[in-house]
């Protein structure tokens, strides 16, 4: 459900001899840099059906929002990018397109002066909200959404899945 | 010396002494704090009790309710329970631009300090707003060495010895040295003996008492069953003499004259008069009836 984006950076310095063609050699420089962001399913989201053509995460239809966790060991070095679903990862078949609306919010955090604006300097582009994590420590977000089939069909009968994408880019 | 011994031997067989117990430091969490709208708590209503106990961390969370452009402060702190200030006080600043409703959720660990330095615990507002859905719960540790003589196990563990008091003896009251006693008791013992003399006479006395009435007894015993042997023969007898005299005269023996028996009596008259004296009375006796008759119809009439 989640994506994480791993870094990893592999150096290779090629060594140019000082004289020509005769003696050339490439010796590698190996590296590993481990993210000082960890994101993490708190919890899965669920979807209620208080209708035969909506699909919703809202506690008043019986659903859940999905919230993750990101833990931030080093301020000012991250973004995250949260991404409500637009599209089903599994689903039966469709009569008819879904339309979604999707958000996401700040739940909790550990640090009230450091984190308290998260919500309100985020930066919405469609579904995706993008966070500027400027201090270190844990900050739940809690994504919700909502799928209406078109032309208020009914969403056959089966299993529906929907992923929220989270990801930590390093600034 | 040997009172020390006893009092150790009787320490050694002490149940409380020959209990055994965990020596193993152990770990818990308090439940909330907070149990009302006061935000305020008192520690030993929170922590356990017992002896060696460390807090480890301070665990909370609460929401903030307040307009989006106020700022708000919030300490979550404990007083320093063995002098002034605070032993804990954590600070959040909620600034312009958080939002109200937001959740915050903090572990703040504060090494090992003793519950004994933790006062009493409070969550306080400054600025405009306040809090909601608080939740405050202390980690710790529990050692039970912490005391060395919790346990004989324990590093330290010092057997105990009891204090036993030095006794001057001679001090102590003596009753044999008593002068009182012992004259009661020279007292006691010669009255004892004229007592024992009386009953020894006594008991001869009833010894002999005992011996008269058993020959007397005897004596009677004899006479009686003499009485009684010559009155039961003096009934045989009289029971033969009634045999023989029931035996020697019976009825079927006695003889009758024979011969006729003529009447004796004769009426010289020939009729027999009724007597004026039975008429007269017959009479009146009729009459006295009559009147009791008619009386009842007297009666009548008049009424």
């Amino acid at each position: 459900m989640l994506k994480v984006n791993k870094l990893s950076a592999v150096f290779l310095i090629l060594v140019a001899g000082t004289t020509p063609a005769l003696a050339q050699s490439e010796t590698q420089i190996n590296g590993v840099v481990q993210s000082r962001c960890i994101i993490q399913t708190d919890s899965s989201g669920t979807f209620g059906n208080p209708n035969a053509y909506t699909l919703t995460t809202s506690p008043q239809d019986g659903g859940e929002g999905a919230v993750i966790r990101v833990d931030v060991s080093l301020a000012d070095a991250y973004y995250v990018n949260i991404t409500a679903p637009s599209s089903f990862s599994s689903s039966p078949s469709l009569p008819d397109t879904v339309t979604w609306v999707g958000d996401t919010t700040v739940k909790t955090v550990s640090d009230a002066t450091g984190m308290g604006t998260y919500e309100s300097t985020k930066v919405e582009l469609g579904m995706a909200d993008r966070y500027d994590l400027t201090a270190t420590g844990s900050t739940w977000f809690e994504t919700v959404s909502t799928a209406v089939m078109g032309g208020s069909k009914a969403f056959p009968g089966g299993n529906y899945t929907a992923l929220v994408i989270a990801e930590c880019i390093a600034q | 010396m040997l009172r020390k011994l006893l009092h150790l031997l009787v320490l050694v067989f002490l149940p409380s002494y020959s209990y055994s117990e965990s020596i193993v430091p152990y770990y818990g969490y308090t439940g909330n704090a907070i149990t009302d709208q006061s935000l305020m708590w008192s520690m030993p209503s929170v922590i356990p009790g017992v002896g060696g106990l460390d807090i480890q961390n301070v665990i909370y969370s609460y929401r903030i309710q307040k307009e989006t452009g106020d700022f708000t402060t919030v300490y979550v702190q404990n007083e320093f329970a063995s002098g002034t200030g605070y032993i804990f006080r954590e600070r959040d600043d909620w600034l312009p631009g958080s939002l109200s409703g937001t959740q915050i959720n903090k572990a703040v660990p504060v090494g090992n300090l003793p519950s004994e330095l933790w006062g009493n615990g409070s969550i306080v507002v400054e600025g405009p707003g306040s809090v909601y859905d608080a939740n405050v719960v202390y980690t710790y540790k529990v050692t039970p060495c912490y005391n060395p003589q919790f346990d004989p196990n324990c590093p330290g563990y010092v057997v105990p010895v009891p204090d036993i008091y030095e006794i001057d003896l001679d001090s102590l009251y003596n009753v044999m040295n008593d002068e009182n006693v012992e004259l009661d008791r020279n007292t006691i013992l010669d009255e004892n003996e004229e007592v024992l003399d009386e009953n020894e006479k006594k008991k001869v006395v009833e010894e002999e008492e005992a011996k008269r009435k058993y020959r007397l007894e005897k004596a009677m015993s004899v006479s009686d069953t003499t009485a009684l042997f010559v009155e039961g023969m003096r009934i045989q007898n009289m029971n033969e003499m009634m045999n023989i005299a029931v035996m020697s005269q019976g009825y079927y023996t006695a003889q009758l004259a024979g011969g006729s028996y003529n009447e004796t009596v004769v009426l010289a008259d020939s009729k027999l008069p009724d007597g004026k004296s039975g008429l007269r009375n017959g009479f009146a006796q009729q009459l006295l009836h009559q009147q009791m008759v008619d009386s009842q119809y007297n009666l009548n009439e008049g009424e």
